[in-house]
């Protein structure tokens, strides 16, 4: 299992508590690392100076505060920095236009988060072990 | 007819006078230099001048230089064409111009040349004014529609707005509130009494509720402001792919599904109604020995009629028309579960598409729904 934190995007404090404790019922112990909004997130993965965080995966709510989940999608595909980091799009809507522009951004999978917790324990499981076990990573350049 | 002893009758100029006197039409007659030589009755009452005072007069001692002007060139033209020619000319009258249609023709004499033009007009003005008052109303109604369709189109696009921060907004508390009973029931279950336990899936039981209200309130949005397509499909094959999603195999049932049901509608939203309707009847049957639900068409003096038919619960047909409305339920909830959406969502998407829906039914004894798909005429009846 790789070492690299996940990078978690929410901008919820409940739902960033709650997406933790999936991950550490499923013995998921990579470090997660939260970025409340957009810009935050920006911040971290694509500093103006330095090298900036390199998740092993990133779980991006699409409605953030200050610059919304799609665009921070785009701006990580747009730089080289950060083009092959899976990105997960985690969120409560499944409206079809977020989904589509969601894999048209590309998004690495969708998943609209159930209401029911032990649901998302099991949908966090199979994130991990798919992004964080099976899926082998692109090189590091 | 007998003429009898009655003496021949000759027809001559006076007859022929009193013929011209007695028309609605202005006739007259000028020489090829346009000086009048004859005008009618009709004529002498429209410009109220009398027959005397305009013979020897042109069109430019009557009226003003434009119209007389189009006058002469008619009348130059109908002289140069030899034969009858039919234009529009407008004259001045009381109530503003006046709009005629006029048929000139020349007179020619024994050596084919013209000497005189002869001119029948006919005032056509309140048809002009009719038809300029229905141009005028048909272009105020398209503007009027137009205003409308781009009201109705903004309030779509609110509604779009509303429906998707109410999918988005209101399902995360409720994930927090279910999230952290289970933390609660997970974390701290020894402090907790068994009956404290209890009260907490209470609560996770009735977030789960809100949620599916959430996600039905939603269904039934988009069956009201997705685009609706008109495409021929196959009902049969989309209810079998339905029964497939709602059925268990583990519970005795029987499904009659006919065969090559052809609808005419939008798939997408058809699927919703197939979805509740079998859904329902999947559920209401839940308690009969063995469930049998047909699937059917009937055609119904040409429109084609749908039927879903259960031998389960069934229902009080004095609530049959309540069961279509937005969280009306027949049954309670420790009964058959269930939200209320299902038959609004079906409602809307078949008056949708035109069609018409009813129910039949009585307690105990099943439930029967009857849909078509196409519009019909306003004085069928569904049965």
């Amino acid at each position: 299992m790789t070492e690299r934190p996940i990078l978690l995007v929410e901008d919820n404090p409940d739902d960033a508590v709650l997406t933790v404790r999936a991950f550490t019922k499923n013995r998921i112990r990579n470090e997660i690392v939260i970025a409340t909004d957009g810009e935050q997130a920006l911040l971290r993965l694509l500093p103006a100076d330095g090298e900036g965080l390199r998740p092993a995966l990133i779980l991006l709510d699409i409605k953030l505060p200050k610059i919304d989940g799609l665009e921070v999608l785009r701006r990580i595909r747009d730089d080289d920095r950060t083009r092959t980091v899976p990105v997960v799009v985690l969120t409560t809507s499944n409206e079809e236009r977020d989904v589509l522009s969601s894999y048209r951004m590309g998004a690495n999978s969708f998943v609209r988060k159930p209401v029911v917790f032990e649901e998302f324990v099991s949908a966090v499981n199979a994130l991990g072990v798919y992004w964080l076990i099976v899926n082998e990573p692109a090189p590091s350049g | 007819m007998s003429t009898g002893t009655r003496p021949p009758v000759r027809v001559g100029h006076e007859q022929l006078m009193a013929l011209i006197d007695h028309t609605s039409a202005v006739i007259y007659m000028r020489d090829v230099d346009g000086h009048y030589l004859l005008v009618n009755r009709e004529y002498e009452r429209l410009f109220n001048l009398h027959r005397e005072e305009i013979v020897g007069l042109t069109d430019h001692d009557l009226f003003e230089a434009p119209i007389a002007d189009e006058f002469r060139a008619n009348d130059l033209a109908a002289i140069a064409r030899g034969i009858p020619l039919q234009v529009e000319e407008q004259a001045p009258g009381e109530d503003g111009l006046h709009t005629y249609v006029t048929v000139k023709f020349p007179l020619h004499d024994g050596a084919g040349h013209a000497y005189a033009i002869c001119g029948i007009s006919t005032d056509i003005t309140a048809r002009k004014r009719a038809e300029e008052e229905v141009r005028r109303l048909n272009d105020e109604l398209e503007l009027r529609v137009r205003q409308r369709t781009a009201e109705l189109e903004a309030s779509t696009r609110e509604l779009d707005a509303f429906a998707y921060s109410v999918s988005h907004d209101l399902r995360a508390p409720l994930r927090s509130l279910e999230g952290f009973s289970q933390v609660l029931l997970e974390d701290y279950a020894g402090d907790l009494a068994e009956e404290a336990q209890g009260y907490l899936r209470r609560i996770q039981a009735n977030v789960g509720r809100m949620a599916q209200m959430i996600d039905d309130l939603l269904h039934l949005s988009r069956a009201t402001r997705s685009q609706l397509k008109r495409d021929r499909f196959d009902l049969t094959a989309l209810a079998r792919e339905v029964v497939a999603e709602i059925s268990d195999p583990a519970r005795s049932a029987t499904w009659n599904i006919s065969d090559n049901m052809a609808a005419q509608g939008d798939p997408h939203l058809v699927r919703l109604v197939l979805q509740n309707l079998l859904g329902n009847a999947w559920k209401f049957t839940s308690r009969a020995e063995h469930s049998v639900i047909t699937v059917s068409v009937h055609p119904q003096s040409g429109v084609d009629v749908f039927e879903v038919r259960d031998n389960g619960a069934g229902f009080d047909m004095k609530y049959a028309d309540k069961m279509f409305d937005p969280f009306q339920r027949l049954h309670s909830a420790g009964e058959f579960e269930g939200t209320g959406i299902g038959l609004a969502i079906v409602h809307r998407v078949i008056t949708r598409h035109g069609g018409r829906i009813v129910a039949e039914g009585a307690v105990g004894e099943g439930a029967a729904f009857r849909f078509s798909l196409t519009p019909a005429p306003a004085d069928w009846e569904l049965r």
